[in-house]
């Protein structure tokens, strides 16, 4: 279980640096579109842990995204761990869940829920519409970051971290 | 008590929650506290530290994508220097001028050298303007250094100037400091020469030559050159070399001084000569 631990700790800290360093690569800039790999494996974990696991490492991978950013602490932390605790309702049927396209759609509804808390809180006070934060920003981003998972997907079995 | 402990376990999972977003809420209500700006820092100089050792690697498609934005930046900077440079170049020339026009207070036309020559024995420049904008032959070209030439063809819209490196040209002149008159002419190849002036006159290598007031062509005044050389010629004149003030090599903008000399004048000395 330990070692499970560790590992999920190594994963995350190498998303988050890949996200950080080479994400930038496969995003579109202009249109504000990038896909958040760490949400991938806080998705992952949470439907293989369950809702407290879940939450606990989709606050502090959340956290660890905020302290790199720049941007406000604790908002990240706050997105992940909403994100993460609807998601860790589906625990109960795991093995069918972490299946190939039950995947996909179960990290596009992660990121979805984890863009819009995110969203909603960061453009407070300015003058995006709803709407435009929702087509623009939530949508599009999760749309991406859930075709990113696709990687998983494709990943062999034997050699999920999970299973390991 | 064993009640409540149950009901604790059973919402345990939302009392995570709700304990993970306060604590979040706190942390965003937070923001600049030192303790949190902190941990910032140390979180981005960990992962700085990871970064940089991951930039190393190169990755060859970026690389390539970028060398071909750098080379077309270089291009288009490469222009930019290049008329910026031409534009500072100008504006300085131009500075020039415009304090020389203020400053002398000479009804004066600013206009560029459109064409020149300097390696004939007749050195002329072609000038932008002519007798549209009231440019008329022998009218004195000149710059805020000195004296240029003059003009000897004018059209509509352009004019052609003698300068002083032309056999054709003669200049009444005098060495501004001992007021010793002379003629300035080209011996048709480099030097410009002061003639008529006597073995024991006082001219000395440095002497500034100005347009003298015998002129009918230029007014009094205007700087032509420095004596550079001195030498004797014969027994009766000296030979002395002049420097011109204007570096007709860099000559780009002139002057044409809407000057003429006095009608009334001239014609007395014509009438005076035909007697």
């Amino acid at each position: 279980m330990t070692l499970s631990y560790a590992k999920y700790a190594v994963l995350i800290i190498v998303l988050a640096l890949v996200q950080k360093t080479f994400v930038w690569l496969i995003s579109f800039s202009s249109l504000n579109i990038s896909p958040d790999l760490v949400i991938i494996a806080v998705a992952y974990i949470a439907i293989k842990e369950g809702k407290i696991f879940g939450c606990v490492t989709g606050f502090l991978s959340g956290l660890l995204l905020d302290l790199l950013s720049g941007s406000f602490i604790g908002l990240l932390a706050l997105s992940y761990t909403i994100a993460a605790f609807v998601i860790g309702h589906f625990q109960n049927e795991s093995d069918k869940y972490l299946g190939k396209y039950y995947f996909l759609l179960l990290v596009f509804i992660t990121s979805l829920i984890g863009n819009f808390v995110f969203y909603s809180v960061y453009f407070q006070g300015t003058v995006i519409t709803f709407t435009d934060i929702m087509l623009k920003f939530v949508l599009v981003s999760s749309a991406y970051t859930a075709l990113m998972s696709l990687v998983y997907i494709f990943f062999p079995k034997k050699r999920a971290i999970g299973t390991a | 008590m064993k009640k409540f402990g149950t009901v604790i376990l059973d919402l345990k999972e939302y009392l995570v929650l709700i304990l993970l977003v306060v604590i979040s809420l706190i942390l965003i209500f937070a923001n600049d506290n030192s303790q949190i700006r902190f941990m910032r820092a140390v979180a981005v100089t960990s992962f700085g530290t990871i970064q940089s050792g991951l930039s190393a690697i190169p990755n060859v498609f970026q690389l390539e994508k970028e060398n071909k934005v750098l080379r077309e930046n270089n291009i288009q900077l490469s222009n930019e220097i290049a008329t910026l440079k031409e534009a500072k170049l100008e504006n300085i020339r131009l500075g020039k001028l415009l304090s020389f026009k203020e400053k002398s207070g000479l009804d004066v036309l600013s206009v560029k050298i459109i064409n020149k020559s300097l390696t004939q024995s007749r050195n002329t420049i072609t000038l932008n303007a002519g007798e549209k904008d009231s440019i008329f032959i022998n009218m004195p070209v000149i710059t805020d250094e000195g004296l240029v030439g003059r003009i000897v063809t004018t059209s509509q819209n352009y004019s052609v100037a003698q300068i002083l490196y032309n056999k054709d040209m003669r200049l009444t002149v005098k060495v501004q400091r001992s007021r010793v008159d002379g003629i300035l002419t080209f011996d048709g190849t480099n030097n410009l020469i002061l003639q008529n002036i006597q073995k024991n006159a006082d001219v000395i290598p440095g002497d500034l030559v100005i347009t003298s007031e015998y002129s009918n062509l230029f007014p009094p005044g205007i700087p032509v050159g420095t004596v550079s050389e001195t030498g004797f010629l014969d027994n009766l004149f000296k030979k002395v070399i002049v420097n011109p003030s204007v570096n007709f090599q860099i000559l780009e903008e002139v002057f044409v001084l809407k000057y003429t000399a006095g009608k009334e004048r001239e014609e007395l000395e014509k009438k005076f000569k035909n007697k």
